[in-house]
């Protein structure tokens, strides 16, 4: 089956505004889902289950919703870490305090704590913008943070802020094994990956983006700055914030405050860079790189290590790592500032005309 | 002049005495006019005489420190960019204020906002009124498309447009909204002859076919002799001439003030 | 009301050692619109570098010039193969590379010197001087009241250099309108070489004495973060409001954690300089010393 639109005809506005409107690429997407839901699940093994794939999910989701924000609505947020940290924390004293919390509801209510958090340091950017804002959200990540540490009842009282997640258990299944949990992060992010990409198309995306792209002329349309902004910081925040609860639940098992600093924060900001601003796609993308980089750059080193005796210490991967993120990072802001997600399509529209050069 | 019978209103916009400064610096000092309903009123003046400023205090960018501003029977301080909107003035801008990191379709979609309802929870579920909203106002979308000519460039992101053609998305933006009034800022600046013709020939179908009220800020004097009904002249943000485009022509400081004058 | 006056006078001694900091930031602002996250990660390397060349058994007095140099070749790589390439690009996207460009040069510093906390001798003891203590029973470190004479010699001799040299005034043309500066012919790369080199060295000033004082170790980069509030209150492009910013913010987060801390279970130095930033932008956006800005449609 080559890649060609010719002959698709479309026919209703409805048609044209599908979100794979090319009938290959439905397809595509399809088999991909199908792939990761009933392929995966038989074929991979613990590691990758549980090391890379739902870690991979999960800041698939944070790197959407910072996307949500950043990409779409274009305010610039290192906050991520601990608008995640609330949903976590909130979704725990939901379970605890809430007998007979069910658990999806749980992830729901500290995605909506964490959105209000969110709407809560979003109103500077009412007021100023631009790397202004940086600060309002770099505030957010140390405040939050402090405050998740020091007040202990958020903790349950327990010695260094560390809790442990309360299994997951929905209809009186019990989560446990990682292909088990594995498959319910991919229901979650699948969901809601599919609500952002129609957000992203319909009106609500389209506001969000002609705030970021020019904001006085958004206004003069009748769009209200401060409802589309502070709906950008909620819908985020509530992202990052399942995607916290998740990062807890069906991830780590027992975390704490510091797992959700400023060092997480960029890790997703690189995410976005990486896979595309402003772009569902790119979010995935970007999470994909980021999360397979480190694997792929330790067994390297190891193995030109073994091979060539070169004793190479464990920092100097990690500050090997540290200098290839930054270097890729500086490398797409300038070479492709929409990230692997615009090279993603050059190579469809490529593709599509192959073999003819134009 | 041109003689296309049209029922030109009373005056639905009436601003007076209003007076702007920017810290120091006067835009706009104790000026005074009115824009009648389904005409087409012209705002010239040199550079700097504060024409731009004027759009902006009408539809509420900029908010003057003294004046009033009467709309539709309403008597206000000054106006609110969304206030504005919803009572129905779009526009347009002196340089082109096109969401740059979107489609033309989009673009001119955004135009659309204040007519749909649906709440992002809609939205992002896409069912009922979210789907239905979408479509039907895809058609009007379509319906402004096809009277401006733009339809071959629909899917084009607007950045890539030449300059003639991104003044036109933002036209077709503006009408999206169904406007009752619509302020143009130097439509025709920077275009060529062709061009200018096009565009001439969109704002008076606009006017005739719809009834828009057009308030309008060009350079070029034969557009605006040729198109408008009326014409109010600034300079220095001082108000030196109003009356129709014959009137105009003729007044003495209209002259000095484009000509020059010896002191 | 003595241990009031040693709390406050000690918050504006810690104050000017953000402000030397701050002090980067803004020339580099000034010059090129550039927000440059990577200033903490340059102090870092500064001080990394300095003492990793006393360790290679460099003599003080030739590991000094020898960091600068380091410092300079750092600065024009960076203008060559980062800023360069991004000229004309939005003020986010410039930000975010100098994120990237923290990540490089954190990674590159700790590659090359190791990451082992190291000491730093200046020759200058972090001890109360005496005659004061005696005098009014306060406790003021000999270290910061010598932090501050550098911080003052480095202001004044900057406000010298932008007032007074054909640089300076080409700089200030620069960071008006970069395309007027062009076209009158000011050589732009040349200046933002110069201003990035200048910034090197201000981080090498600024990272001896951090390093001295706290050691020579990977937090020195989260300087950076508490330059951001104090830019934010002195405005961006102003250098006497780096200074100021720097003097409120360090006594006032002294202040904070000594009579609010306790209420709140401590700590509250992280984050009370950003919120006290995020507070004073409600009000004024623009900073103490910036200038406001019209919005022009």
């Amino acid at each position: 089956m080559l890649y060609r639109e010719a002959g698709q005809f479309k026919v209703s506005y409805a048609a044209d505004q599908q979100i794979f409107s090319i009938r290959q690429d439905r397809f595509a997407v399809l088999a991909l889902v199908a792939i990761a839901f009933l392929v995966v699940p038989v074929v991979g093994n613990q590691y990758w289950l549980s090391a890379i794939l739902i870690p991979f999910l999960i800041f698939s989701l944070a790197a959407l919703g910072l996307n949500i924000l950043t990409g779409y609505a274009g305010q610039l947020s290192l906050g991520t870490a601990a608008f995640m940290a609330v949903g976590a924390f909130a979704s725990y004293n939901f379970m605890l305090r809430i007998p007979g919390m069910p658990v999806l509801l749980a992830f729901i209510g500290g995605g909506t704590v964490a959105a209000l958090v969110g709407i809560l340091f979003g109103l500077p950017s009412l007021r100023i913008r631009g790397f202004y804002l940086v600060v309002a959200t770099l505030a957010a990540q140390f405040f939050i943070l402090w405050f998740l540490t020091k007040v202990g009842w958020i903790t349950n009282y327990s010695s260094s802020g560390v809790i442990t997640a309360q299994q997951i258990v929905i209809l009186g299944y019990a989560f446990t094994t990682p292909t088990a949990k594995y498959l319910l992060v991919l229901s979650i992010v699948t969901v809601m990956a599919l609500a952002a990409k129609n957000m992203a198309r319909g009106n609500v995306g389209r506001s969000w983006m002609a705030v970021r792209d020019m904001d006085v002329a958004a206004e003069v349309i009748g769009i209200r700055l401060m409802r589309a902004k502070l709906l950008a910081f909620a819908v985020s925040s509530f992202y990052c914030g399942v995607a916290g609860a998740l990062f807890a639940y069906a991830y780590l098992g027992t975390v704490e405050p510091e797992a959700f600093n400023l060092d997480l924060s960029f890790r997703i900001l690189f995410m976005v860079i990486i896979g595309g601003v402003g772009t569902v796609l790119g979010s995935f993308l970007g999470a994909a790189f980021v999360t397979l980089l480190p694997v792929l750059l330790s067994v390297t080193v190891r193995y030109l290590d073994s091979n060539l005796d070169l004793h190479i210490a464990e920092s100097t991967i990690s500050n090997l790592e540290l200098m290839v993120f930054g270097g890729l990072i500086i490398f797409f802001l300038i070479v492709e500032p929409h990230g692997l997600a615009r090279l993603w399509q050059i190579a469809k529209e490529k593709l599509r005309l192959w073999p003819f050069p134009h | 002049m041109r003689t296309v019978e049209r029922k030109i209103g009373a005056a639905i916009l009436e601003l007076e005495h209003i007076s702007l400064a920017f810290g120091g610096v006067k835009a706009l000092t104790d000026i005074s006019f009115d824009v009648r309903e389904h005409e087409i009123r012209a705002i010239i003046g040199p550079n700097g005489a504060g024409k731009s400023s004027m759009l902006n205090v009408i539809n509420g960018v900029y908010h003057p420190q003294q004046g009033t501003i009467t709309y539709r029977g309403t008597e206000r301080r000054d106006m609110d960019p969304h206030r504005t909107a919803a009572q129905g003035i779009a526009r347009t801008f002196q340089n082109i204020a096109l969401f740059k990191g979107m489609s033309v379709l989009d673009n001119i979609m955004t135009g659309r906002n204040l007519k749909m309802h649906a709440t992002f929870i809609e939205q992002a579920i896409w069912i009922g009124r979210a789907r239905r909203e979408e479509i039907e106002n895809r058609r009007k979308v379509e319906e402004v498309i096809d009277f401006l000519e733009i339809q071959h460039i629909r899917k084009t992101p607007v950045g890539r447009l030449p300059y003639g053609l991104q003044k036109r998305v933002e036209l077709a933006r503006a009408l999206a909204a169904e406007p009752s009034m619509l302020l143009l800022d130097e439509p025709m600046a920077g275009m060529n002859v062709e061009e200018k013709q096009d565009m001439c020939r969109f704002v008076l179908d606009v006017n005739e076919q719809y009834g828009t009220t057009i308030v309008l800020i060009e350079h070029d004097m034969g557009v605006v002799m040729d198109i408008s009904d009326r014409v109010v002249v600034l300079d220095y943000g001082r108000k030196i001439g109003d009356g129709n485009p014959d009137e105009v022509r003729n007044n003495q400081a209209v002259i000095d003030a484009y000509l020059g004058v010896a002191h | 009301m003595s241990f009031f006056f040693e709390v406050l006078i000690g918050g504006l001694l810690s104050g000017v050692m953000y402000s030397l900091v701050a002090l980067g930031f803004v020339l580099i602002y000034k010059a090129s619109g550039v927000f440059n996250f990577a200033q903490g990660a340059m102090v870092f390397f500064a001080a990394l570098t300095y003492v990793g060349l006393l360790e290679k058994g460099l003599p003080a007095l030739l590991a000094l010039p020898a960091t600068l140099a380091v410092m300079v070749a750092l600065a024009l790589i960076i203008e060559r193969i980062v800023l360069r390439p991004l000229v004309n690009q939005p003020q986010i996207t410039l930000f975010m590379a100098t994120i990237g460009l923290t990540f490089f040069i954190e990674g590159l510093a700790q590659m090359v010197w190791g990451a082992n906390v190291r000491g730093l001798e200046l020759g200058l003891q972090d001890e109360p001087i005496q005659w004061v203590t005696e005098t009014s029973g306060m406790n003021v470190s000999k270290f910061d009241l010598v932090a501050a004479g550098v911080a003052a010699i480095l202001v004044t001799l900057l406000a010298l250099f932008f007032s007074r040299t054909r640089i300076g005034r080409a700089l200030r043309a620069v960071a008006d309108d970069h395309q007027a500066a062009l076209a009158v012919g000011i050589p732009l790369q040349q200046i933002w070489a110069i201003v990035w080199g200048v910034a090197g060295a201000v981080a090498l000033v600024a990272g001896l004495l951090w390093g001295a004082r706290n050691g020579v170790q990977y937090a020195l980069t989260f300087v950076a973060l508490k330059a951001l509030p104090v830019l934010i209150l002195g405005g961006f492009d102003s250098i006497p409001g780096a200074i100021v910013g720097g003097l409120i913010v360090g006594a006032s987060e002294k202040l904070a954690e000594v009579y609010l801390g306790p209420f709140v279970g401590g700590g509250i130095e992280g984050w009370f300089s950003y919120v006290l930033a995020l507070l004073f932008l409600l009000v004024r956006p623009e900073g103490l010393f910036g200038e406001k800005r019209i919005d022009r449609v």
